[in-house]
């Protein structure tokens, strides 16, 4: 309440006392006009080419012939691990003018920095949520059988996927695609990075724009503005799409596929993988790789050569303020993480009992809330008091992050049988004891990612902290923006490959963690029909 | 590829499907003749379903072949997909896609064959109205019972017109009345296409009461195949006896033997049974299986009364005698109360094999299975 609502009545009451004038003003010049179609043109293509690209991920990786499945399961998700500014950036070094492919082989692709390289930019690194949320929408479904009774009623591989996989998997093709155009509508480092250089302004950057080089106190306004037209923007997508969706997509109990429907070809499985390669290598492979070796060169042009290598660059960058910002980094996002995982399940908790059911729409409402509306509204709300300091920072990732912390730990929650509580209840367990042995158990997992997405989000985060860092509180994604902005290639370079390794530090006991978790499964071939019937009658009750 | 001679519509040589690594079905041979009903009768975990999977084409095997019509479908390295076999399934938990009303879903295999929309729906009216669902057919599958469920499995299995119909283990029984007016309409079509069923499922009585044939699984194996008489008065081995009904196990002398009977020692008596056992002539101390229609309560030999259970139709007596409990099932109930001696008869048995040496599906088997059945029927 404090925290969102509070802040933004604050940005409607600057904007009416402003008057209509004022405001009609700044929404009818036309570089805010533009800002506007940019922002909603690139957002609407995002979403037509990210949901199709992750969707097909997800069908194709579904199958367990996959050759390296296991691993393809996990790379595909590598863009949300590099922080989506960084692999920006990583694309110009790559494909840009003197960049890697120019270097190398002589080829460059000039609309890199434009509306194209943002465009391309935002769907590899919103493909994996569109991906998450398909195979999530096919794993909902233990048993392949709706899929081998179309074949076995003559339907070809093919048409079994027009008639029966993909209708069925409409609900969560179309969360995905609010989801993809929210994110793409939010995002901030991306259009910064890429388009801003070449005159490409969305919302976003406008704002950032508008708060960090004028001066002018209309230019403040018009921040405010803007900010409220980017909320407007999305509770019209949001608000519509949640109301028809989340009951249908509440009630899902995820289980691991229990094979693939049906064998087929290895040809097919050979091409799922070689494709996935070569997508891989060109969305984030070649990009990283591009960046490696930018940080490692001596001087910018040289050709990616030992001979040219060096470590100064990463010496350079790593002086006591970097150093100190990478500390504030980490705890910041250790802090917010840590605290989100305990509200979020308190939250899931009374939700659970129909008493906090507007806390969890709200909770939802503040993910959907851009980033740079919420800094906004919190800078001069508590501005005053906090303005600069960590503070400040840590209120704004409580806010904003609060739903991601949320949504899985309700899923985990509703995926519960409830007879496996009553029945530890009728074992004589209290109401904690069946709570700690019998649902922590099948929730660490829920729990532990909640964490490492919160943890992760939080050290990416540029949108809020960029607007809202002052003197000794920057971040270390601030100072790599910075640096960026300054044109300082090497020492940019230098300081995002750090940054990318700093995600693989807790990501990496986590993830072994989280395998040994699932690894426990009773091992058992056959299904046991108990144990589904009690799970169709959750599903029926729900 | 053809075979030469095929008067059987589903031929299975030497089959070997493997699960994770594990083989599920291990060099099964089996064969299903034109009308015949087989059955696969085996506890979970006895690799029915796996069987059933490669029939249809959802899994491949390892080494061996499955023939359909006469034609190769399966082996090793060849594998015609499930829509370019001649196979209906219906399946475990009957399967109906949750997008598709009743009508659709009948439709659906007519559709695929490339009928127009409007005559595949008047196609599946006629089978929903002959299975009596004709007023579900705007109904999703959520807006069904679980008897109706069924029944539209059962229809979408029909409207495949397949030679061969294939039934993954129903989780409740069947019921009667469809399951009668399915067989009638599989035999309607008998004299066109051949059609046959291979029917899997974990409870004797409906394996015994439906199939021509009933072949008797464990851990994969086929241990027993032969007609329903045949594998339950006639069991390999104990486990099998077990497995197709409640078994009592006589642990006795043989005196002699003639024709089709033979002379057992019973505390002392002479018994004169009706046995048909191969290699009886040996006069060792056996196991001999007693149904509990083969002995009857009155006669000359001596027991006590163990237990009584009232099961309607008849009563069971588990009778503690002098050369193990027997359980005889007779039309009403004796006046003698438990513990109380009484007396009985014996008419028939069969000797036993060996101890098995399968039955590692870890299923607890008792001599007597005083529950009536090996599995108690699941509701």
């Amino acid at each position: 309440m404090v925290l969102v609502v509070l802040p933004v009545a604050r940005l409607v009451e600057i904007v009416v006392r402003e008057g209509a004038g004022t405001s009609k003003l700044i929404l009818s010049s036309p570089e805010v006009r533009t800002a506007a179609v940019n922002s909603v043109g690139l957002s609407v293509a995002v979403m037509l080419l990210a949901v199709p690209l992750g969707t097909a991920m997800a069908v194709g990786l579904r199958h367990s012939d996959v050759p390296g499945r296991a691993f393809w399961r996990v790379a595909v998700l590598l863009p949300v691990v590099v922080p989506e500014f960084v692999l920006g950036y990583s694309w110009t070094q790559a494909y840009g003018r003197a960049g890697f492919t120019d270097a190398l082989v002589g080829v460059h692709w000039q609309g890199v920095l434009g509306p194209g390289g943002v465009l391309a930019v935002l769907v590899a690194s919103t493909a994996p949520v569109a991906y998450l949320l398909a195979a999530v929408g096919l794993a909902a479904r233990a048993e392949p059988d709706l899929e081998r009774a179309a074949r076995a009623s003559g339907a070809s591989g093919t048409t079994v996927l027009r008639t029966v996989t993909l209708p069925l998997l409409r609900p969560s093709l179309a969360a995905a695609s609010v989801l993809v155009f929210v994110l793409s509508l939010q995002s901030f480092a991306v259009p910064q990075v890429m388009g801003a250089p070449a005159g490409f302004t969305t919302l976003t950057t406008k704002i950032y724009a508008d708060l960090s080089f004028a001066s002018d106190p209309l230019s403040f306004v018009e921040a405010v503005a803007l900010a409220l037209v980017l909320v407007l923007l999305t509770a019209a997508v949001v608000a519509p799409a949640d109301a028809t969706l989340s009951p249908r997509l509440r009630v899902t109990r995820v289980a691991e596929p229990a094979g693939a429907p049906f064998s087929r070809r290895p040809s097919a499985s050979r091409w799922v993988a070689a494709g996935l390669g070569s997508y891989l290598v060109v969305a984030v492979g070649l990009p990283l790789l591009a960046l490696l070796s930018a940080a490692l060169t001596r001087a910018v042009g040289l050709p990616p050569r030992p001979s040219n290598w060096t470590l100064d660059n990463f010496c350079l960058v790593i002086d006591q303020r970097s150093i100190e910002a990478l500390g504030r980094s980490v705890g910041l996002a250790v802090l917010a993480a840590s605290v989100l995982v305990v509200i979020g399940g308190c939250v899931a908790l009374l939700e659970h009992r129909r008493f906090g059911r507007g806390v969890a729409t709200m909770s939802i409402l503040t993910l959907a809330l851009p980033g740079s509306t919420l800094a906004v509204a919190l800078l001069i709300t508590y501005g005053r008091w906090l303005a600069g300091s960590l503070v400040l920072i840590l209120v704004a990732y409580l806010a904003k992050l609060w739903a991601l912390a949320h949504r899985p730990i309700t899923g985990a929650l509703d995926r519960l049988v409830p007879e496996e509580l009553y029945a530890a209840r009728a074992s004589g367990a209290t109401r904690l004891t069946a709570a700690r042995t019998v649902a922590l158990r099948p929730m660490a997992p829920a729990l532990l990612g909640a964490w490492l997405v919160c943890f992760l989000t939080a050290l990416h985060e540029v949108t809020m902290s960029s607007l809202l860092y002052g003197p000794g509180s920057e971040t270390l994604a601030v100072i790599v923006l910075n640096s960026q902005e300054l044109g300082r290639i090497g020492p940019t370079a230098a300081l995002s490959v750090l940054l990318t390794l700093l995600m693989a530090v807790p990501a990496l006991p986590l993830w072994v963690l989280s395998r040994r978790l699932r690894l426990r499964r009773p091992a058992d071939t056959v299904p046991d029909p108990t144990r589904r019937e009690n799970a169709q009658h959750a599903r029926a009750r729900g | 590829m053809h075979e030469p001679v095929a008067d059987h519509v589903l031929r299975v040589h030497g089959l070997t499907v493997d699960y994770d690594g594990v083989a599920a079905v291990r060099k099964v041979d089996l064969t299903v003749g034109r009308g015949e009903v087989v059955a696969l009768l085996g506890p979970s975990g006895s690799g029915k379903s796996t069987l059933l999977h490669a029939v249809a084409g959802f899994r491949s095997p390892s080494s061996g072949e499955i023939w359909l019509h006469g034609h190769l479908v399966a082996a090793p390295g060849h594998n015609v997909p499930p829509e370019r076999r001649d196979v209906g399934v219906v399946f475990q938990n009957y399967a109906l896609w949750p997008h598709l009303s009743v009508l659709d879903t009948v439709a659906y295999p007519a559709r695929r064959r490339g009928t127009g929309r409007t005559h595949a729906r008047a196609e599946a009216l006629l089978i929903l109205q002959l299975l009596d669902i004709a007023r579900l057919a705007d109904r999703r599958p959520a807006e069904l019972s679980g008897g109706e469920q069924q029944r539209v499995g059962l229809a979408r299995a029909l409207a495949r017109r397949a030679a061969l119909s294939v039934f993954d283990e129903p989780p409740a029984h069947l019921d009667t009345h469809v399951r009668g007016l399915f067989l009638e309409e599989l035999r309607a079509r008998q004299h066109d296409s051949g059609t046959a069923a291979l029917y899997a499922t974990h409870d004797a009585e409906e394996a015994l009461g439906l199939a021509d044939r009933v072949a008797l699984l464990d851990a994969g194996r086929i241990i027993q195949l032969g007609s329903a008489e045949q594998v339950y008065a006639q069991p390999v081995d104990l486990w099998a006896a077990t497995l197709t009904g409640p078994a009592s196990v006589l642990t006795t002398r043989v005196v002699r033997t003639d024709a089709d009977h033979c002379t057992l020692d019973v505390a002392g008596i002479e018994v004169r049974v009706g046995c048909r056992s191969p290699g009886l002539s040996d006069p060792a101390v056996r196991r001999l299986l007693v149904r509990p229609g083969w002995a009857r309560l009155g006669g000359d030999l001596p027991g006590r009364l163990r237990a009584v259970w009232y099961r309607g139709p008849h009563t069971d007596h588990l009778v503690d005698t002098p050369v193990g409990d027997v359980l005889i099932r007779a039309p009403g109930a004796v006046p003698t109360r438990v513990g109380e001696r009484l007396s009985w008869s014996l008419h028939r048995t069969w000797a036993l094999a060996a101890p098995a040496t399968h039955g590692q599906t870890g299923t607890q088997l008792r001599p007597v299975a005083s529950t009536g059945w090996s599995e108690p029927p699941r509701r």
